[in-house]
């Protein structure tokens, strides 16, 4: 809330007796809220909280899936420091993190503003940037082998043609990361339309103001627009960062036979999470993994909620 | 209601109850009528007025999980409406899971810790290790008594040796698999090839003269180890290395002499382009275990397979191949032909509520007591039976006949060289190490040496 020098507001009037509730109604409301929010409640407690927990439990556990859990203490944190697959898929996932968050942040920025201009045809350019993230991801992937096969791929003859090194993109270890990084481009559609919204939410007449006083397109995006959608950015920068740590999906269709393939260069976090647990039966090791995976998204999160101060501005808040 | 109290209320009151009586005294007489049916039913019972067949052979209802689709399923669909047909007191309904090991894996424990699993589960050997060692399945032991007490060894041995976990059959294949070298004849003939290759060197210079790249693309290929996803695993008993362990039962892979030159042998095809050979692979639509691959397609002269790719996958994918092709023993370090004894077993999760019919269903679908049917269902998916004796049925012996590429998957199966991988509770983990391994080393990643190093870490872990 925003601090004034205004008088404090005089108090209400106390209720007249006839309106206050009495204990039994009182006690007949409390009931019918709390029947109310008990799916949700429910639900957090069995589908959130109890898995949690249960994790933190069993990454301190020797457990199959079957049977009694043995409690090892922390053994399983121990060898995942000494597991050169663990290391090997953190820094996999960092790298594609640390690609594919600011390209795409960019990207999708860039396209917004692009699509936020006055031009003929807006809606049918909002359309066609959008329509790839309402693809199928499992079909998203499918098409980008085909088309990026180095054997018979159309993008590979386009490189051809224009006298272009064609490399071996999902095939090669030089390769294989920017080409998860390339297919991570092509789903902006959501956070495009996230940053449109934010875009169409900033006064015209700031624009005016700013123009009237000669600042350029450069100075007018650099100190009108990013900081008025910054609470935008912060949004779509903590989804994609939650997506990024989590990637699974795409590199599971792609890779299929030869997981984490060509040679463990994509072999990310969460699928070595998934077999251990689901094909090697690790279970307490795996619930490590995710704990671990947990707390330093934590820290990251924290990070950048607490470096949000310096470059978030919130219109209603006391800078 | 503008009526209250008017004329008809009373009517409609005195014909509400009237419906509400009616209803409650049609309850009454169907209560009355249950009750007399329970006691005659009860006295009939008793008394044995009644039908005895119904009252004392209650059906067996089975369920079995499997991970097939599409052709194959259809033949296990057939196997389930012949045993229901041949076992009225049995009666088998087929689940079909998806076949990704670990999602098949997730979904069996699940159903295990839940207390509701299938009474059959077809699972692909890996898993089977780690299963038995945490108390998943049922042992079969005591069920190999009275009629079955021959069962195992009514089997290949290679069979009972793959389903075998410290002394106990934990599972019994419906089908074993087994391998050898195909070639393709045509492109024998246009590089000059008189004969196909007895040894692995002569494997080696074959090969080589039918790599064709054209624009920095491969268009064609001699033969490549990881093809269709054979790694390492499949190679070792070419090798005498399917199960190399230390004194100390642990497994050593690193001084293993036959595992040493198999990894080497994989070694000397880091020559060819990994990625344009696995981008062949996806361009030809071998994904996910298809049935089109790059030797089937006619781009390659030679491959490590089965006989489904000459029974299924050709007819299906490329019938130009029909009579284009034939098929040898693999020619490795051992002197006689060998291969790697593995197939689809069947076992009992723990928690099945009808262990002993479930038995007698997975060794009825071995072919136990029952070769004529397996033996004509065998040829149609390409398999090779459990036991000896379902080769001797008809219709086996005429699909050998009319396939006389067949002739080298059978006397294999016997060989002293063909090994079954030991079962231990972390061979899944083996398995996709050695995979890894065969990765790493034909992209130059790992020397030999390290890649055994892996292989033995994985399998200790």
């Amino acid at each position: 809330m925003q601090a004034t020098d205004s008088p404090p507001l005089p108090s209400a009037p106390p209720l007249p007796r006839a309106q206050r509730l009495s204990p039994s109604v009182h006690r007949r409301h409390t009931r019918a809220g709390l029947l109310f929010v008990s799916p949700w409640v429910i639900g957090f407690l069995c589908f959130f909280a109890y898995p949690f927990f249960a994790t933190i439990y069993y990454s301190f556990t020797d457990f199959n899936g079957v049977g009694a859990a043995k409690f090892i203490g922390f053994t399983n944190y121990v060898n995942l420091f000494h597991d050169p697959l663990f290391r090997t898929s953190l820094f996999n996932t960092f790298y594609y993190t640390a690609c594919e968050l600011p390209l795409s942040t960019i990207a999708a920025l860039g396209l917004a503003l692009l699509l936020n201009m006055k031009v003929k045809g807006r809606a049918i350019y909002r359309t066609i940037f959008y329509i790839p993230s309402i693809v199928p991801l499992v079909a998203s992937c499918m098409i980008f082998v085909w088309i990026f096969n180095p054997v018979s791929g159309i993008v590979n003859d386009l490189l051809t043609s224009a006298h272009l090194p064609a490399p071996n993109w999902f095939f090669s270890i030089a390769w294989s990361k920017p080409s998860f990084i390339l297919l991570g481009l092509w789903g902006l559609g959501q956070p495009m339309v996230i940053y449109l919204a934010g875009l169409q939410g900033v006064p015209r007449e700031m624009y005016e103001v700013a123009a009237l006083d000669g600042a350029g397109p450069w100075r007018r995006l650099r100190y009108i627009t990013i900081p008025m959608i910054s609470p935008v950015i912060l949004f779509n920068v903590v989804l994609q960062l939650v997506l990024c740590i989590s990637y699974f999906t795409q590199a599971q269709v792609i890779e299929n036979s030869d997981i984490g393939g060509p040679g463990t260069s994509t072999w990310f976090y969460v699928q070595y999470l998934y077999e251990q647990a689901f094909q090697f039966l690790k279970l307490g090791y795996s619930s490590a993994m995710a704990f671990f995976l947990f707390v330093v998204s934590g820290i990251i999160m924290v990070l950048l909620f607490r470096s949000s101060s310096r470059w978030v501005y919130y219109a209603n808040e006391p800078r | 209601m503008d009526n209250k109290g008017g004329p008809g209320t009373a009517d409609k009151a005195c014909s509400a109850w009237s419906r509400l009586r009616g209803r409650a005294l049609s309850r009454h007489r169907r209560v009355g009528k249950a009750a007399v049916a329970i006691a005659t039913a009860a006295i009939v019972g008793t008394t044995g007025l009644g039908s005895a067949g119904a009252a004392s052979t209650p059906t067996v209802n089975l369920t079995w999980w499997t991970m097939w689709s599409g052709a194959t399923l259809q033949l296990l669909n057939q196997m389930v409406t012949q045993f229901n047909k041949t076992h009225p007191g049995i009666h088998v309904t087929e689940t079909n899971i998806p076949s990704d090991a670990t999602t098949s894996t997730a979904k069996l424990l699940s159903a295990i810790a839940a207390g509701d699993p299938p009474d059959i589960f077809t699972e692909w050997w890996p898993e089977i290790g780690s299963f038995a060692a945490n108390g998943d399945l049922v042992a079969m032991g005591p069920y190999l008594t009275g009629q079955y007490a021959g069962f195992t060894k009514w089997e290949y041995p290679v069979a009972v040796q793959g389903g075998t976990y410290k002394g106990n059959l934990y599972a019994v294949p419906m089908s074993l698999n087994s391998w050898a070298l195909y070639y393709n004849k045509g492109m024998l003939k246009k590089y000059g090839i008189k004969s196909p290759p007895k040894t692995l060197a002569q494997l080696d210079a074959d090969q080589a003269k039918m790599w064709v790249t054209s624009n920095g693309r491969l268009q064609q290929m001699g033969f490549y180890p990881d093809v269709n996803g054979n790694g390492f695993q499949f190679y070792t008993s070419f090798f005498n290395a399917t199960n190399c362990f230390n004194k100390a039962g642990k497994y050593d892979f690193e001084h293993c002499p036959g595992a040493q030159r198999e990894m080497n042998w994989i070694a000397s095809y880091a020559k060819y382009p990994y990625s344009q050979v696995m981008a062949l692979q996806t361009a030809v639509g071998q994904v996910a275990g298809g049935q089109t691959d790059i030797w089937t397609r006619g781009l390659a002269g030679f491959v490590l397979s089965g006989p489904w790719e000459g029974a299924q996958n050709v007819p299906t994918s490329n019938p130009g191949m029909l009579g284009n092709f034939g098929v040898e023993a693999f020619p490795g370090t051992v002197p006689v032909p060998s291969t790697l004894g593995q197939g689809n077993f069947n076992i009992i999760p723990k928690g099945s509520a009808h262990p002993q019919q479930a038995f007698e269903f997975i060794a009825w679908l071995a072919g136990y007591h029952n070769e004529a049917f397996v033996g004509s269902i065998d040829p149609k998916g390409g398999w090779v039976p459990a036991g000896p004796s379902v080769t001797k049925a008809p219709a086996y012996q005429a699909w050998l006949k009319a396939n006389p590429w067949l002739s080298g998957f059978l006397p294999q199966m016997t060989s002293p060289y063909t090994q079954a991988p030991a079962l231990t509770p972390t061979q899944s983990q083996l398995f996709a190490a050695e995979n890894t391994a065969t990765n790493n080393v034909l992209q130059k990643i790992w020397t030999p040496q390290r890649a055994l190093q892996y292989i033995d870490q994985q399998g200790n872990a």
